[in-house]
């Protein structure tokens, strides 16, 4: 065997490491949390006042404003995503 | 919260504002002839929930138009006093009808600025699609 392609080896086992996901440091990513939390909570007061209008326990303007809130939020999450994936698409079919 | 996010609140108030108004003018309208009634009077006051500025409207309490009431001549009615007159009520057809009309218009001028705000954000986000 190359003595090369051996060193090769022991070298991507040494820098490996470095590619791990590790914790950052408190506060960082905490945006996109939030952000997901806050879509997630949206999501679920719209769903409560709509069963709560079919009930007839709530305003149909509520019914109607929350309805808009959680469709922007979607488009919100959608349009953020697609982005994100585009850019995913580009690093991947980078020549290397 | 964005503004528009804010405006679309801002706006759904104003429209819940508005029906709750329809709804006394209706409640005078219906009860034009109750003797004794009086008509329902919507004041409108703003939210103030911590925030600078609030610009929340929500209807406050209802009071009472004061005025005096009709004096109908019926001697036959059952209220009828002596002078075979009894109360009638102080809603005025007219006014009633002024203040839906102008409840519907404050509506619509609401409704407008709630599917502007909505549409203003979503071509925001078209934006980022091409």
């Amino acid at each position: 065997m190359d003595i090369r392609s051996a060193l090769a080896v022991q070298n991507y086992a040494t820098a490996r490491p470095a590619t791990a996901p590790k914790e950052g440091p408190a506060g960082q990513g905490t945006g996109l949390t939030d952000f997901a939390q806050k879509f997630a909570d949206t999501l679920s007061e719209g769903e409560t006042t709509a069963k709560a209008a079919m009930t007839g326990d709530a305003d149909p303007h509520a019914l109607v404003h929350a309805l808009a809130e959680t469709e922007l939020a979607v488009e919100t999450a959608v349009t953020v995503r697609d982005k994100v994936v585009e850019a995913y698409q580009e690093i991947l079919r980078m020549p290397v | 919260m964005s503004d528009l996010m804010k405006a679309l609140t801002f706006a759904g108030s104003g429209m819940e504002a508005q029906a709750s108004r329809l709804r006394h003018t209706t409640e005078n309208i219906a009860n034009a002839d109750t003797p004794g009634y009086r008509r329902k009077i919507t004041s409108f006051e703003s939210v103030l929930n911590g925030m600078p500025g609030a610009g929340e409207v929500r209807t406050g309490r209802v009071s009472l138009d004061q005025t005096d009431l009709e004096r109908i001549y019926d001697p036959s009615h059952p209220l009828s006093d002596d002078t075979g007159h009894h109360d009638g009520s102080n809603v005025d057809l007219v006014i009633e009808i002024a203040d839906a009309r102008e409840a519907q218009r404050s509506y619509e001028a609401n409704l407008r600025l709630f599917d502007q705000a909505r549409q203003m954000t979503s071509s925001l986000l078209d934006l980022l699609r091409r």
